[in-house]
């Protein structure tokens, strides 16, 4: 026979400070376990959405994987549009976008510095980079750009700071805010984006970092391909773009076991602290729990009230926490190498979270009860 | 009655919270492992073909439209084919892999000699009767891979940098 669910409900009520004092401990930890989830999964996002399987980069051969190191002729984007039909075209246009890509230093209008990636891009840009839509003012003129969503975290300035119509300074010459845009939460929130020209004539580059071309259809990449290994001369690369940023997936790997090591550890640590409480709250309890032994309950109906009391602290945690990590961690955006992200509270984070924290609240009761009901009742009777 | 009913909806949540992830996971084949739809018959010759040309002597010799049989060691990159199409580059055999002893995980891009194989090198596309690259991956088309050495029979493209082309109607794989 098991002792009523209320027994173990009401025990926590005949200790308040020490409940609560666990019920903060718990929360604590699985909060901790929600933010690293959280950032995880937002690194892992923001890659995954970032790459279009439809768009195909081509840039510099030499450049080994990083684009911001790429250099290639002005021409290409005319010499890739002349040979090959793989890409879309509509109404006469050609869906490619020739891009010059870079990190810069940004002064803003507090006069803070930092380091912003740069984009200059022309106004095919859009039919290329799908995921791209503009959120406010206009599409930017000579003298002026249009900010991503995450470029004041990028740059660690306020979001006012980049408002429609202040003025920032980059490559020695000052530009006005035209708009903002959103990208779906792929990488070119993080970005700055300008006139390709001016950003050439701002930067003395008359290059080009790569060409996105659209393609009709996943097959058409091998045209792409096909035509960098022939023209061997012009040492150019193609690579899909959701394979590149899954190289980048693999370059962040470190980080992303890394941060589930973190979570291994927080909760590691979690369940020595929810232990020391339990064996705390336990020590006072033998003579209760021998006495529930002289009443006739057995020793596995004790033990699954007690660790019945470490669930429920344990799950009142995970609602705290989980409530507070979707209300006001999730979206919280962060700074990073490659620009900024939004934490992401999503379905995984949760189940870990919330499994993390039922974990601590099983593992936490069961060693000091299993201890206390070790003793002869005879003995936990006289116990002081 | 209670019971079940709260370990029905426990059961219920974890399985809509697992569904409502959002991650779809990948089956798309990769080029190589889908099956099929091309006959390799046509281009695939059984006895070696005499008078083969050396990729670096083709470099030197060989003009815009004039037929050539040219032998070469697949290679000249770390991803030498091309995915979904009947296309590779060769490099001339006198160019030196790189040798097993120096543990290089990818010998057939010729990292240890590459200053060498921009003179020796040459794109081959396997091309059907009207003149279009074969549909099919060559690997799995022919039963080649890195470093296999090939006969390949075909019309020269030169461009005015130097490059070649082959459009090869046959191939002949050395065993």
């Amino acid at each position: 026979m098991l002792l009523p669910w209320e027994y173990g409900v009401r025990n926590l009520a005949r200790r308040p400070i020490h409940s609560g004092l666990t019920l903060f401990a718990l929360t604590t930890v699985t909060l901790l376990i929600f933010v690293v989830v959280g950032f995880i999964r937002g690194l892992e996002r923001s890659l995954a959405v970032s790459g279009d399987p439809n768009v195909m980069l081509v840039y510099s051969l030499t450049s080994e994987e990083n684009i911001e190191n790429s250099s290639i002729s002005a021409q290409i984007p005319d010499l890739l549009a002349a040979s090959l039909s793989a890409t879309v075209k509509h109404f006469g246009i050609t869906h490619h976008s020739p891009e010059l890509y870079l990190g810069s230093r940004v002064t803003t209008a507090d006069q803070s510095p930092g380091l912003g990636l740069v984009r200059g891009v022309t106004p095919t840009a859009p039919l290329v980079r799908r995921t791209v839509r503009m959120t406010e003012g206009t599409w930017p003129q000579p003298g002026e750009v249009m900010v991503g969503r995450l470029a004041a975290t990028k740059l660690g300035v306020p979001t006012e700071v980049l408002k429609i119509g202040n003025q920032i300074e980059m490559e020695g010459q000052a530009w006005q805010i035209s708009g903002t845009f959103a990208a779906e939460g792929a990488s070119f929130e993080s970005e700055i984006w300008c006139d390709l020209s001016d950003l050439q004539t701002a930067t003395k580059r008359q290059d080009l970092s790569l060409v996105a071309m659209l393609l009709k259809d996943r097959t058409a990449s091998s045209e792409v391909d096909l035509f960098c290994m022939e023209r061997k001369d012009l040492e150019l690369r193609a690579v899909r773009e959701s394979e590149y940023y899954q190289t980048l997936q693999q370059h962040y790997r470190p980080v992303r076991i890394l941060g589930w090591l973190i979570v291994g550890l927080v909760a590691t640590a979690g369940i020595f602290a929810g232990l020391n409480l339990m064996y705390g709250a336990l020590a006072g309890r033998i003579r209760e729990l021998a006495m529930l032994q002289v009443l006739g309950y057995k020793r596995v109906a004790i033990l699954v009230s007690v660790v019945q009391e470490g669930l429920v602290l344990a799950s009142a945690a995970s609602l705290i926490a989980g409530t507070f990590a979707v209300c006001w961690i999730n979206g919280l955006t962060v700074r990073f190498t490659m620009g900024a992200f939004a934490l992401r509270i999503d379905s995984l984070a949760i189940l870990s979270g919330c499994a993390v924290g039922l974990l601590l609240g099983i593992l936490g009761a069961l060693p000091p009860a299993l201890k206390a009901l070790h003793a002869s009742v005879a003995i936990n009777l006289k116990a002081v | 009655m209670r019971i079940s009913f709260s370990t029905t909806l426990m059961v219920c949540l974890t399985f809509v919270t697992l569904g409502c992830n959002d991650d779809q996971a990948s089956v798309s084949l990769p080029e190589s492992a889908k099956p099929l739809a091309v006959d390799a018959t046509p281009y695939l010759v059984t006895t070696e073909p005499a008078d083969t040309t050396p990729v670096g002597e083709a470099r030197e010799s060989l003009m815009d439209g004039e037929s050539a049989t040219l032998i070469g060691t697949i290679g000249g990159s770390s991803k030498p084919f091309i995915e979904g199409l009947a296309a590779f580059t060769i490099v001339d055999q006198k160019i030196p892999c790189c040798a097993a002893e120096e543990g290089c995980p990818t010998p057939w891009d010729y990292c240890c000699t590459q200053d060498q194989v921009k003179d020796n090198i040459a794109t081959i596309k396997i091309v059907d009767e009207s003149g279009s690259p074969v549909t099919a991956d060559a690997r799995q088309l022919f039963g080649i891979s890195e470093l296999s050495q090939v006969i390949v029979s075909g019309t020269a493209k030169r461009d005015d940098q130097g490059n070649l082309t082959l459009a090869a109607s046959t191939i002949y794989v050395k065993p």
